[in-house]
């Protein structure tokens, strides 16, 4: 159904929906701005299903082609998915009478379908960009100190990755002369690994992660909703699109998978402990990217779509909490099932999604990202992807509401008096309702998916195996709760090299260098021109006395001693030695004429 | 509130549930010996009951691993930075 509808030629980019829809809002005021809210990402929606296939909006610049709208099913599955996520988030921030919130968040949104319908680097660069301009101001409209220091970190990380990407994007264009945004070429491996790392870095791949728990946990409630979705699933997108079936995307996958499930053991916020699971959630799609089969990029894609809406149905669940109660550290929550049930359960069927329960939606993605490793004969890639798979329903599916709404009789601080906003509540019921009903219905998905699925995940086997192995580890979560109970403690990452290494580093040049420009470069002429003039003054005069007069010295004297010893030889000064040596002359002339005259 | 009533209910019959819940896992285990294995990919698809074995071994693994990396290496309060990042930079101001 879904494919004839893209069989036309039309074509009108829905980010520019977003970017004008952001213009417009503060005009709007009263009644109108709620369905505004509404209308604008429902219409891009309704817009990008009759989005028709083939490469529109392209324009010459300096002999180089910008596309900015290719259109295939790669592209078309991560466009819906982001126009439905649209809908569910400015749903949920629709209480907020800030606007500046929603209009980041527009932009945010418009960015990230750019970058996905862009089919050259140059455009998507332009769009990448976007996405962390506008995302940082959601980070900052949270107004705290806090918020704002995270928030000038990201964007210097992101810089970082914004300019490796850029330097690729030079290099590959040197190279080949051609910059479209395709599969990567043959021999290109400088510009390969530069954009690989602006990729990677965007799809937060220790070591390049330990931004998004930082910027995602100091969001506003409705920033975070949004960035969870977005970021690190346009990266996915672009590396499924030039780098699918690169070996290295398989190991780093699943060391993502299981780094994410470690630090969330120590994380005691709770958006803090979702984004850690974010990282672990997009190892599998970067593991199955670079598996590289057909099952494996289906598996990853489908695992990006249904990701945003549990990921995103799980941050609103915690946000409505933070909106609420004005606490996300699991140390101070608890016993608030009373009080925000509604939350609970929508929090819960979140958590069940992502840990993959068979009947909820990340059950039917996951196991294609996992059954891809298995077909391809990479068992320890799929061993250690189920392992995560057990930590990541320990904590999103355990840990997190325990810790939230159970543990205390009562919550250690005045029960909120209403749940959250009712617009929140619906927002996280349609993101509840996509869960349970693509878990149900897994073929929806499948049809979406970029090639044709040949996978069941409903065996017996397979619901067998996962029933198994998730609630064997709820009986380990609660024989081993005591170990879990939250400390108000923070697991170092590797942001301390640019938040602690970096303190210790100005430390040191506020105490070595300036310490060595105090004492030395500022007395330069008493501590460096003073000894080196003497050292030289020592040195001439020991030059004058020992070089120069050595040698007029030397020559007088042996000049001396030279003509001392002829004159004893030449004028010895007695008349015998004179007649000897007269007579020899005589005797030695005779004999030769002697002997000339004989021959 | 019918959530909250299930959940009151539950609640105090926490016995029941403990029962209900260790049955649950006894009949996933036994019921591993009846299904039919097709296209096993793994020893592990074969062995009934490996999986609810793997699945326990792994939270037990990674509750004990990620607790000791994080009390020998990686635990601080959660002041750590907030503390450190004020002091340099006001130092820097004076």
């Amino acid at each position: 159904m879904i494919e004839s509808l893209h069989a036309g030629n039309f074509f009108f980019h829905p980010a520019l929906l977003f970017f004008l829809g952001a213009c417009i809002l503060p005009f709007v005021k009263g009644w109108g701005r709620n369905i505004f809210i509404i209308a604008v990402p429902l219409a891009s929606l309704i817009l990008v299903l009759f989005l028709g296939y083939g490469a529109h909006w392209q324009v010459q610049v300096g002999g180089m082609e910008i596309t900015f709208g290719r259109v295939d099913r790669l592209s078309l599955v991560f466009a819906y998915i982001f126009c439905l996520m649209s809908i569910i988030g400015s749903l949920y921030g629709l209480h907020v009478k800030e606007n500046r919130q929603t209009m980041a968040a527009w932009g945010y949104v418009g960015s990230a379908l750019g970058c996905t319908l862009a089919g050259d680097y140059l455009s998507l660069f332009f769009f990448w960009e976007g996405l962390m301009v506008t995302s940082v101001c959601l980070v900052w409209l949270r107004g705290t100190e806090e918020s704002l220091r995270a928030g000038f970190r990201y964007i210097l990380v992101h810089t970082f990755g914004g300019l490796s990407l850029l330097a690729g994007i030079f290099v590959l264009y040197f190279q080949t002369g051609d910059i479209t945004f395709g599969p990567m070429p043959e021999g290109v491996t400088l510009a390969a690994w530069l954009i690989m790392i602006g990729f990677l870095l965007n799809a937060a791949v220790p070591p390049l992660h330990a931004w998004l728990p930082d910027a995602y946990g100091s969001a506003t409630v409705v920033g975070s909703v949004f960035m969870c979705a977005y970021t690190t699933k346009t990266a996915v997108y672009t590396l499924a699109r030039a780098f699918a079936g690169f070996d290295i995307l398989i190991p780093l996958g699943v060391i993502m998978a299981l780094y994410g499930v470690v630090y969330a053991v120590l994380e005691n916020d709770t958006r803090r402990l979702l984004s850690y699971h974010i990282i672990s959630q997009v190892g599998y799609m970067v593991a199955g990217v670079g598996i590289g089969t057909e099952m494996a990029i289906n598996g990853a894609t489908a695992h990006a779509f249904a990701h945003i809406l549990y990921k995103s149905l799980l941050f609103m669940g915690v946000g409505s909490v933070i909106a609420a109660t004005g606490r996300s550290k699991f140390s101070e929550l608890g016993g608030l099932w009373k009080y925000m049930p509604w939350t609970f359960v929508f929090t819960l069927i979140g958590g069940l999604s992502i840990s993959a329960f068979p009947f909820f939606s990340g059950f039917i993605s996951k196991s294609m990202v996992i059954a891809g490793a298995w077909e391809d004969h990479l068992t320890w890639a799929g061993l250690l992807l189920t392992l995560a798979s057990a930590g990541t329903f320990l904590h999103t599916g355990l840990k997190v509401p325990y810790f939230i709404w159970f543990n205390r009789e009562e919550p250690p601080f005045d029960p909120p008096e209403k749940e959250a906003p009712w617009n929140m509540l619906a927002a996280m019921g349609i993101a509840a309702y996509f869960c349970i009903m693509l878990g149900c219905n897994p073929q929806y998905l499948y049809a979406m998916l970029p090639y044709p699925v040949d996978y069941q995940p409903y065996t017996a086997t397979h619901v067998m195996a996962s029933y198994q192995l998730l609630l064997f580890t709820m009986l380990g979560f609660f024989l081993l709760l005591k170990q879990l109970k939250p400390k108000p403690l923070i697991g170092l990452d590797v942001d301390w090299f640019y938040r602690r290494a970096s303190v210790y580093f100005m430390a040191f040049c506020r105490n070595v260098p300036a310490a060595i420009d105090t004492v030395v470069i500022s007395r330069l002429h008493a501590t460096v021109a003073l000894p080196l003039l003497r050292l030289g003054s020592r040195l001439s005069s020991w030059n004058d006395i020992r070089v120069v007069d050595g040698l007029i010295d030397g020559a007088a004297n042996s000049v001396l001693r030279f003509s001392r010893y002829m004159r004893c030889i030449a004028q010895p000064g007695s008349l015998s030695k004179y007649l000897a040596g007269m007579l020899t002359f005589l005797a030695g002339t005779v004999m030769a004429a002697v002997a000339l005259a004989l021959y | 509130m019918i959530i909250v009533r299930l959940i009151t209910w539950l609640r105090s019959h926490m016995l029941l549930v403990k029962i209900v819940s260790i049955s649950v896992l006894v009949l996933l285990v036994v019921g591993d010996l009846l299904i039919p294995r097709h296209r096993p990919h793994f020893i592990g698809d074969i062995i009934p009951g490996f999986w609810a074995g793997f699945g326990f071994l792994a939270c037990v693994l990674i509750i004990i691993i990620s607790k000791w990396l994080g009390t020998a290496f990686l635990f601080r309060p959660d002041t750590y930075y907030g503390a450190d990042e004020k002091g340099p930079q006001e130092g820097a101001g004076k």
